[in-house]
């Protein structure tokens, strides 16, 4: 496979990068990756990944910020869990792929559709205590702009059969009534995990 | 039987068929699922992405906390929730540091949780405490002959492995078509991911992931596939005809819940079996078996 071959042109380290991502939530157990490739074979989207997750993890280690944050290894993530239950060393990789995510959102590395997605969908959730397909929907186009409703019109015909089945609600489910309390128990739990990354 | 029930947003939305099948199933057979009152958007696989792990499981915690005074499981028919809130309640059964902290969280609005509770799925609930004996006993609707292929999906059994099934190799959903009188086909891709959420931001991967599936089914000779998942639904349902436009294929395959199957083979009323929500029409494979 072509993306085997993509490695840094020159091996230089700089651990303040690396160190940076040991200290995220599920950072340090990248530290515990030898490298025995299990992820990669097990992963559901390897084939369109930049670097399987082990590859990612090594580019880590060597402090490549830019390609470990460019990469769309983490964006590709489906949450599977295939490679969690067969990690021989118990690294919860699908927990270190969100600590990636939050890390790329909070550095400005958002180019993927998928961090538009992401931010749409905890936008709704924020603001109502529940999802709403419809809300993440429109805030996901209103984040990738007119280009991409276009290239969506193809999908059309996915969202007139939901609409035809009643799948689709064209209005928000009721608010969470506790939402004043809801978001202060979130602000704090923020403020925590700012203050003390485990 | 009483539960504490966490319906969860889908099935508010894009899996009322889920919600609709399972509050009847559970209502024959004598499960009480009491809805946790003002419940919360668990945040899914992806809050975490955004947020990060303790933010959301805080948040997934509120529910938890909620439900805790009546001592009752948990109980949640979708995939994506049960993941999010037994994993969260593990780390507040395990981790003390975590625990405490959470808890300074949750204060700020008024709870507290103290790990008491046990975190199950619809499907492991019908298998465990109702057991395959009663639900054979109850079938009023033979469905002998019809092939089957149950799609597990990669959550229900991998969120917390081994604690139902076997991660990679599930048998008990297999037995559980079987139980009621139909035919569990070989379906070896039964816990491949179907891409997840990847339906609006990465639709390639949807199509890639769920054309694998619909070929395995397909091979082994299913006419439908069941699933636990409202996610798996969704995405099997809802993007089979561009698997079709997109990769020529010819694939005509209804996707139902398992709590639909459960409903028509217990013979209950037309509403229950929630058929009006399906994109792919079940009727023709059912059609045998006097569903119409």
């Amino acid at each position: 496979m072509e993306q085997t071959n993509k490695l840094p042109e020159k091996v230089k380290y700089d651990l303040k990068f690396a160190r940076e991502i040991y200290s995220l939530e599920n950072g340090s157990y990248i530290k515990q990756c030898m490298q025995c490739g299990m992820c990669a074979i097990s992963c559901a989207t390897r084939d369109i990944m930049d670097y399987s997750p082990r590859r990612l993890f090594n580019l880590i280690k060597l402090g490549k910020k830019d390609e470990v944050m460019q990469a769309n290894t983490f964006w590709y993530c489906t949450s599977c869990c295939t490679c969690l239950v067969r990690c021989p060393r118990g690294v919860p990789l699908v927990d270190v792929m969100h600590d990636l995510k939050k890390y790329a959102l909070d550095n400005g590395y958002g180019d993927y559709p998928q961090a538009a997605f992401y931010k749409a969908f905890w936008a709704e959730v924020a603001g109502r205590g529940k999802s709403f397909e419809g809300g993440i929907t429109a805030r996901y186009f209103l984040f990738r702009g007119l280009d991409e409703v276009l290239k969506y019109m193809a999908l059309r015909d996915v969202g007139i059969n939901m609409l035809k089945h009643r799948r689709l609600p064209l209005l928000p489910p009721k608010k969470v009534k506790d939402l004043g309390n809801l978001k202060k128990i979130i602000r704090k739990a923020r403020e925590l995990s700012g203050k003390e990354a485990r | 039987m009483k539960y504490s029930f966490y319906p969860g947003c889908s099935m508010e939305a894009t899996a009322q068929a889920n919600l609709k099948s399972t509050e009847a199933v559970a209502h024959a057979l004598d499960l009480q699922l009491e809805e946790i009152p003002d419940w919360n958007c668990c945040g899914a696989t992806v809050a975490s992405g955004v947020v990060g792990d303790f933010t959301q499981q805080v948040m997934t915690g509120r529910n938890l906390a909620i439900a805790e005074p009546k001592g009752q499981d948990v109980v949640t028919g979708c995939s994506s929730c049960y993941l999010s809130l037994a994993r969260t309640n593990k780390r507040f059964k395990e981790d003390e540091h975590f625990k405490a902290m959470a808890n300074e969280a949750l204060a700020a609005g008024g709870y507290q949780y103290n790990g008491t509770l046990r975190v199950r799925q619809f499907l492991e609930v019908v298998i465990s405490d109702v057991g395959f004996e009663r639900i054979t006993k109850r079938i009023k609707r033979s469905l002998k002959g019809l092939k089957v292929a149950g799609y597990v999906g990669c959550q229900t059994v991998r969120a917390i492995p081994y604690e139902f099934d076997d991660p990679e190799y599930p048998v008990m959903f297999d037995r559980l078509i079987e139980s009621m009188g139909a035919e569990a086909t070989a379906f070896p891709m039964r816990t491949r991911c179907c891409g997840s959420s990847h339906a609006l931001a990465g639709t390639d991967i949807v199509v890639d992931s769920i054309h694998r599936l619909f070929d395995s089914a397909a091979q082994g000779g299913a006419q439908v596939i069941v699933t636990p998942c409202p996610m798996c639904q969704m995405n099997l349902d809802a993007y089979q005809q561009r698997v079709n436009q997109l990769r020529g294929t010819n694939f005509n395959m209804p996707i139902l819940f398992f709590t639909q199957l459960m409903a028509i083979a217990f013979d209950l009323p037309t509403d229950a079996w929630a058929l009006k929500y399906n994109i792919v029409s079940p009727y023709a494979a059912l059609a045998p078996y006097g569903v119409r």
